[in-house]
């Protein structure tokens, strides 16, 4: 470790001795017509633990699932160790790839055992159950000393710390370990867990073997990595040296804003910025006190809070709290106060969006059909009509009669926003809507969303894009399920939400 | 870095007999409702017909529950792994049927036959991993076809089990209730498939989460095929037992089969989503069931509302489920 961090060319993979465990060549992958990796090049060296970081989007789930060997790049190849020949699934686990996945991927019904043997490539034995007890209580026992996790318990029923523990645990139940690949390995585990992990790692990668740590805890990462990988629009497009890497370095690297320093300064920024922040939320309320049409409380941070005609984003990385909010929002209950009439586009339109059956006017006008009724008959023509000016509106590529699923992507989104604005909702709730669709569909959808919100809708918007949040006059950045900071005007810049997605990290002195 | 460990170092966190005990007993917690109603609906019939605490007392109210038993054992394999078999009923009354009619005068084509459909159901289990067919169409469809297959070998009901299986069915030891050791059998099996074998986790992971088995690199199609494949087996034996006990054969002797296996897994605590397998909870809901029967003739009530009671049954103990669940949570 010491070497390679003392040697300047530390990317240069000729300059050392031994081969690197894995490189990624040029890697591209597509997605339809979302390009997830653009020409990725990545070397891990034997040895090292290299830090992974990146925003939303930047690619590095899928970076990972291909050094793994799950997906294949479609341009570009991965080689092990120097050497040739296809890298899949299978190679991989010859070579002694381990995956600990972010979304933890055991089996609930199954006992912490049974889900370390499922797992385990080694051949079973005679008394396998014994075995799979043993091992997975073993590596339990070394990694994380004074765990107190039951191996007879179903996983299931552990709490969500545990299971993490056990996640970890069963990638190293193997004979040879070549590379671990660990996807956000503390989100779920406690400060001594954390500590026992990385302490393990370091004895992990004095024998040899490389570690691939993806976090979006920059302290963790600069602390315990050797090296660092900052990924940005589907490219590493910095790799640095995390002796003399900073954190807002990183943070720079990745599209972030640049702020001074982390430590004091960004405790005094904190002072000054929630003196402005409160000038900011002040001048909201006093132009739409009397109008604020829905409230709720997440966590011990700020109150979420939303206008009629305004648009509010909620941004951060993914899954801190921003679906729940909308869930909230949308079901009401204890602590949400929202108004009766309210809409929601689900993000995902395949599962929870279209009804596959019917046609345009039918999927477009179902959430609106009191409005087109009379004595609880929907008369058709006033459908059509309504359905018509929508389609018209929102040039959507197609007749009212026209199957839903005849659309493109895109058109279908459409329809599905149109439904929303159709209605008589007050409150109108995004989730993510415009995941792979194309930029002028885009662009038509925040001119509607913006003259809706100013004829009077109030609109809550979840975008996993920070460029997005742009449209928004208000937005939420949400961390670790609670809301960090409000930001509006001059401060609601992509820079700041992604700095202040990882504030976690800034702010673990306070 | 865990096999090094040459002695048998006793490991800190492997689990002690006491731990094992509890662990266990909590995981099959929500059988504990139907063994309440089967001890209630035991302590009935034996107050109202004390002659039941007797060896052959015992083999006559527990012979009927034998191949239910079987059969619900053999859909907790099914229901482990996602899916329900609508088919059960009929394929036992199938297997009686071929029992009454070719076991005996030809031996090899019987044998053959049941070697088929244990291999149709292998075919049943590639097509639903496969195509994605839903487990209650095919089986559904198939009952249908077991049905046609049973009245074309036997319209009516007769034929004559093999003097063999007919020994089996009339096995009488004095001290212990025939019926018990079959249903402790049909247990252990369904323990042992399961619970204990490395295809019964894999096929348990596969109802719990079809990503993460595959994932680990087990192949999801084997896992299904096997599923039903030995589960047919089960089914199989449960028809041979019926035909034992019957001594002929019967497409519809076992056709409330189908939804009492179900129910009766259930009752046991399975679910229908798939991931548990709990073969002690599938043989006690199996017997709570068949005893509802012979109940309701010790006390003097039709038995055309069997159904109805056994019915009620069901849904008090789940009902009661639901509340302790809720309690202990």
């Amino acid at each position: 470790m010491s070497s390679t961090a003392t040697e300047p060319a530390v990317t240069d993979a000729a300059s050392r001795r031994e081969p690197d465990t894995v490189v990624a060549h040029g890697v591209t992958k597509r997605y339809g017509s979302t390009r997830a990796l653009n020409g990725v090049d990545l070397a891990v060296g034997p040895g090292e633990i290299l830090g992974l970081v990146g925003h939303n989007g930047a690619g590095k789930s899928t970076l990972m699932r291909m050094l793994a060997g799950r997906e294949q790049p479609d341009e570009g190849r991965i080689s092990w160790r120097g050497g040739g020949g296809r890298w899949d699934a299978r190679a991989a686990a010859a070579a002694g790839v381990r995956m600990v996945y972010q979304e933890l991927a055991l089996c609930a019904d199954l006992t912490v055992a049974e889900n370390a043997a499922l797992s385990d490539p080694r051949p079973p034995r005679p008394g396998w159950r014994g075995t799979a007890e043993r091992r997975i209580a073993e590596v339990l026992d070394t990694v994380f000393p004074g765990h107190g996790i039951s191996v007879i318990r179903r996983a299931g029923e552990l709490p969500m710390a545990e299971r993490q523990m056990v996640e970890i645990a069963r990638a190293l139940c193997t004979d040879h370990l070549g590379l671990l690949i660990l996807d956000e390995p503390t989100e779920s585990l406690g400060v001594d867990a954390t500590r026992q992990l990385y302490a393990h790692l370091k004895s992990l990668v004095s024998g040899g073997v490389s570690v691939l740590l993806i976090s979006h805890r920059m302290q963790e990462v600069l602390e315990h990595s050797d090296r660092i990988a900052v990924m940005k629009d589907g490219a590493v497009v910095e790799i640095v040296d995390s002796a003399g890497a900073t954190e807002s370095a990183l943070l720079t690297a990745m599209g972030g804003e640049v702020r001074a320093d982390s430590g004091a300064l960004a405790r005094a920024a904190e002072v000054t910025g929630a003196v402005s922040a409160g000038a900011v939320s002040a001048g909201a309320v006093s132009q739409g006190s009397a109008e604020t049409i829905a409230e709720l409380r997440t966590g011990d941070g700020p109150a979420f809070r939303i206008a009629a005609g305004e648009i509010v984003g909620l941004a951060g990385l993914a899954g801190q709290g921003q679906e729940d909010v909308l869930a909230r929002l949308w079901r009401g209950g204890r602590g949400v106060r929202a108004p009766k009439h309210r809409s929601y586009v689900p993000g995902d339109r395949q599962t929870s969006g279209i009804l596959p059956l019917w046609s345009v006017a039918e999927n477009l006008t179902i959430s609106a059909l009191a409005a087109v009724s009379r004595f609880g008959v929907v008369d058709g023509r006033a459908k059509r009509e309504l359905a018509r000016r929508w389609i018209s509106a929102l040039r959507v590529r197609g007749e009212a009669g026209t199957p839903i699923t005849a659309l493109s992507g895109g058109n279908q989104q459409k329809v599905l926003v149109a439904r929303a604005f159709a209605s008589d909702a007050r409150l109108v709730l995004l989730d993510d809507p415009f995941r792979g669709v194309d930029v002028a569909t885009k662009n038509e959808l925040y001119a509607l969303m913006k003259a809706e919100a100013a004829a009077g809708r109030a609109v809550v918007w979840y975008s996993t894009e920070n460029g997005e949040m742009a449209h928004c006059e208000r937005v939420y950045v949400f961390r670790s399920g609670r809301i960090v900071s409000e930001l509006a005007g001059e401060t609601n810049t992509e820079e700041r939400i992604i700095a202040d997605s990882f504030d976690d990290a800034t702010g673990g002195a306070r | 870095m865990t096999t090094t460990a040459a002695a048998p170092r006793r490991s800190a966190s492997r689990p002690r007999l006491a731990d094992r005990l509890t662990t266990g007993a909590a995981h099959g917690s929500p059988a504990l409702l139907s063994l309440v109603a089967l001890i209630v609906i035991f302590s009935i019939a034996v107050a109202n017909q004390p002659g039941i605490l007797s060896v052959p007392g015992l083999t006559l109210m527990l012979m009927s529950a034998v191949p239910l038993v079987f059969a619900a054992q053999a859909q907790m394999l099914i229901m482990s792994v996602g899916d329900i078999d609508l088919g059960i009923g009929f394929l036992v009354g199938l297997v009686t049927v071929i029992a009454a009619t070719q076991l005996g005068a030809n031996p090899v084509l019987g044998i053959g036959m049941l070697v088929g459909i244990v291999a149709v159901y292998a075919l049943l289990g590639l097509l639903v991993q496969r195509r994605g067919v839903p487990s209650i169409i095919v089986t559904l469809g198939m009952s249908f076809v077991w049905l046609g297959l049973g009245l074309q070998l036997l319209p009516t009901p007769g034929g004559a089990a093999p003097e063999w299986l007919a020994q089996l069915g009339s096995w009488r030891p004095n001290w212990i209730p025939a019926p018990l050791v079959f249903i402790a059998l049909a247990t252990l099996v369904g323990w042992y498939l399961a619970r204990r074998s490395r295809i019964g986790m894999r096929m348990r992971a596969l109802g719990s989460s079809a990503a993460t088995l595959d994932k680990s690199g087990r192949s999801l199609t084997g896992t299904r095929v096997a599923a039903y494949a030995l589960a047919a087996g089960l089914a199989v034996i449960a028809g041979l037992l019926l035909a034992a006990q019957t001594r002929s054969g019967d497409i519809n002797s076992a056709s409330n089969f189908t939804l009492m296996t179900i129910a009766a897994v259930i009752l046991g605590g399975g679910t229908f989503s798939g991931g548990r397998a709990l073969p002690v909870g599938a043989t006690l809901g199996a017997v709570t069931l068949g005893l509802i029967t012979v109940l309701l003739s010790l006390v003097n009530l039709s038995s055309s509302l069997q159904s109805a009671a056994q019915g009620l049954i069901v849904l008090a103990v789940l009902a009661g489920r639901v509340i302790t669940e809720r309690f202990t949570r």
